[in-house]
């Protein structure tokens, strides 16, 4: 087909060309399908960065969230707390913290803790506390001084992460002993006031008892007023204890009480009537004024008989002889209760003492020649009436001119059960 | 040994005002006696005893106020106290450090083991108050 030389140069350049052309479109073809690679991944990168953005966004938000949320349960503690990173610097301080250190919480976290704390043994037990502690951490007492007091803390350090790691802390929590050490100062002050006042009976009837061993009582009327004086004494100490174990019953709760409907007449009748020979020896009057109403309420009928028992012996005790003493029962239809009350002409309480008579082992200072007493039916009365009755007990006195014992106790409604 | 020591008992309980009158008046002792602090400063003055026996909690002013008082007075500095305390151990030694508190005793007592130490304590003591009773 092609003999001359110039046909077969012109169909060789012709493939040449051909083949340069597809080459050429070839390659063409390539560099065009790289681009559209590289402006996928420019677009998954340019996606993944904007994924990205978003994500460390999220984690911002979660970390705020986290941490707004851990700042929440920290405030809701009642303790102290204080958390530092692996540097000493204050990552975390609560609102009692932040109270007890005098700064913001805001302005403590970031600072180092030497700067927030100025208590230099806590700003340096804290401080030394990330190059290492126990497991369970260390537990001491100490107290710190602010403006105006010094407090006793319960300080616990805990680590947080291992001591390597940068996620390191150390979590002080501080926790105020004042309440616990006022309930063991009111425990160790009753402990100490029960044992005076237990050991003043159980000293007569020790005194008492030797000197009859002693031959100390040189006749028969001596020997018969010591035997008196070691049963009144011994009959004393049986109704303090019987007293202390009652009010410490109520108190914890355990007293269960016999809640039926009570005929309060009556139970002023027969404590009246029982009271009258005591009454007659020291030639005092008792006067009822007993209204004519339904006195009926609902309580515990025992309680409440050792409540105007109490109230009328008192007043015997302290009433000079020949004086008057006058019991009162009525019902308030306003306030639906039941209202009594012991009046005697005796000596009267100062002012300063009224609110403090029931209070435990307290003895009206100018009774103590008078008579003797436990220093605690006053107190019984007080927790009967108010505790198991829900009533309400007072004194209205002027000094030198009497005492006016009374008590209102709820008629049916109000009346808080028993434990 | 004289018995005709002046001691004076200071508490507000009657029953334990009577059974250490008793006791030491069998011991052959001269006993006034006083219910509280204040009564017991006015009994010093006028009977100045040979020793005193008073209780720690008493109205007015206690037994350790009385005998501080009496320390603080040259005329009854040098007169002996015995405390009775029914506190026990809530007392501090540094409540009863005053130099004529003798003794602290703690309740409940022995009326004996009290008349002992009244012997102890005034077996050395002339019966001076009682001679300066005499002439004033």
């Amino acid at each position: 087909m092609f003999t001359d030389p110039i046909s077969i140069l012109l169909f060789t350049v012709t493939l040449l060309l051909a083949a340069m052309s597809i080459i050429v479109a070839l390659k063409l073809k390539a560099r065009e399908s790289a681009a559209v690679v590289a402006m996928q991944i420019a677009k998954q990168d340019a996606e993944e960065a904007c994924y990205a953005l978003d994500s460390a966004k999220i984690h911002a938000c979660i970390d705020r969230t986290h941490r707004r949320q851990v700042e929440s349960v920290f405030n809701v503690l009642r303790d102290a707390v204080i958390v530092i990173d692996a540097h000493g610097e204050v990552l975390h301080v609560n609102e009692i913290a932040s109270g007890l250190l005098n700064v913001s919480i805001e302005s403590a976290t970031g600072k180092p803790i030497t700067e927030v704390v100025v208590d230099h043994q806590l700003a340096s037990t804290i401080s030394d506390a990330r190059s290492g502690l126990p497991k369970e951490g260390r537990q001491y007492e100490q107290e710190i001084k602010n403006d105006e007091e010094t407090v006793a803390y319960e300080v616990h350090l805990q680590s947080v992460g291992h001591q390597d790691e940068a996620m390191h802390a150390v979590v002080t929590v501080l926790r105020d002993l004042s309440r616990e050490r006022e309930i063991a100062r009111l425990k160790s002050d009753f402990v100490s006031k029960a044992s005076h006042e237990l050991r003043t009976p159980l000293s007569s009837i020790s005194a008492y008892i030797e000197m009859l061993v002693d031959g100390d009582a040189q006749n028969e009327e001596t020997r018969q007023e010591f035997y008196g004086v070691i049963t009144t004494e011994t009959q004393r100490l049986q109704r303090m204890i019987n007293n202390l174990l009652n009010i410490s019953q109520i108190e914890a709760g355990l007293m269960h009480i016999d809640r039926i409907r009570v005929d309060f007449q009556e139970l002023v009748e027969r404590a009246v009537t029982n009271m009258k020979p005591q009454a007659q020896e020291k030639n005092l009057e008792i006067h009822s004024q007993i209204a004519e109403v339904d006195l009926s309420i609902v309580g515990d009928g025992d309680m409440l008989y050792q409540v105007i028992v109490n109230l009328l012996s008192n007043a015997i005790k302290y009433t000079p002889e020949g004086g008057r003493i006058t019991v009162a029962a009525d019902t308030d239809n306003l306030t639906r209760s039941l209202h009594f009350s012991v009046s005697d002409t005796g000596l009267g309480i100062a002012p300063d003492q009224t609110d403090k008579v029931f209070d435990k082992f307290y003895r009206v200072e100018n009774y103590r020649h008078v008579a003797q007493g436990t220093g605690l039916g006053l107190n019984l009365c007080r927790h009967i009436v108010e505790t198991l009755h829900s009533g309400q007990i007072g004194l209205e006195s002027t000094l030198g001119m009497g005492s006016k014992f009374w008590f209102s106790i709820p008629s049916e409604r109000g009346q808080r059960k028993a434990a | 040994m004289t018995k005709a020591h002046t001691i004076l008992i200071v508490d507000d309980e009657a029953h334990i005002l009577q059974v250490l009158s008793l006791k030491l008046r069998n011991c052959g002792y001269s006993i006034t006696t006083a219910v509280d602090g204040e009564d017991a400063l006015y009994q010093v003055k006028t009977c100045l005893p040979d020793l005193i026996i008073t209780d720690v909690q008493m109205p007015y002013m206690n037994g350790l106020e009385f005998a501080h008082e009496l320390s603080k007075d040259s005329k009854t500095a040098h007169i002996p106290v015995v405390v009775l305390t029914a506190r026990g151990h809530t007392l501090e030694t540094s409540d009863t450090d005053i130099p004529n508190v003798r003794k602290v005793l703690s309740k409940p007592f022995s009326p004996r083991g009290i008349a002992e130490l009244c012997e102890q304590l005034l077996a050395n003591v002339p019966i001076r108050a009682s001679e300066k009773r005499d002439a004033a």
